[in-house]
């Protein structure tokens, strides 16, 4: 029994796919309401950064032989989406200063 | 598992593209663009490992990391022309 077919492995990495799911959700239904484009752009960089690496790091534990694409995958997330959240929020409020 | 997480995924999805077609305001619709570029480099990579095929994962990071770069430019384009 390789080390990825333990319970508890298998466990924590269902709730990671899982949790990453719900961060989703939690960031995408915010789109849908009437609130400002920052507010919703915080829930959003908040949610995709975090909810994907969250099902990253779940696919992972689940399936480790693509350990070097998942990486970059979970490298690129954190840096690209980062900084699309701040250019977005630059551009977006740059055009209101008086 | 990863079938239903795929399945969700799929749906998570078709909230921003529904709000990217409905919305008026340009930024609010960058915003809603960029949820579903990063949505669909997620699940083009639960495809790519669940089928164990590693040039669709390569796909899968190479939108990840051209498809914001994209908006990032066409965020600054906007901007500028915001300006002029």
């Amino acid at each position: 029994m390789t080390w990825t077919e333990l319970p508890l492995v298998d466990g924590i990495s269902n709730f990671c796919l899982v949790g990453g799911m719900v961060f989703w959700f939690w960031g995408t239904t915010q789109l849908l309401t009437r609130r400002s484009v920052l507010f919703k752009l915080h829930g959003l960089s908040v949610s995709d950064t975090l909810g994907s690496l969250a099902i990253v790091f779940g696919l992972l534990l689940k399936i480790p032989n693509e350990w070097p694409l998942l990486i970059l995958a979970m490298i690129c997330l954190a840096v690209w989406n980062t900084m699309l959240g701040y250019v977005l929020a630059y551009c977006s409020t740059s055009g209101d200063q008086p | 598992m990863t079938n239903a997480i795929l399945i969700t995924a799929i749906l998570a999805l078709l909230i921003p593209i529904y709000k990217a077609c409905t919305e008026e305001d340009i930024w609010q619709k960058m915003l809603a663009l960029s949820s579903v570029s990063s949505k669909v480099s997620i699940a083009i990579l639960l495809v790519s490992v669940q089928r164990d095929d590693w040039s669709i994962g390569v796909v899968a990071v190479i939108v990840l990391s051209v498809g914001n770069a994209g908006l990032m430019l066409l965020a600054n384009v906007l901007k500028r022309m915001g300006e002029a």
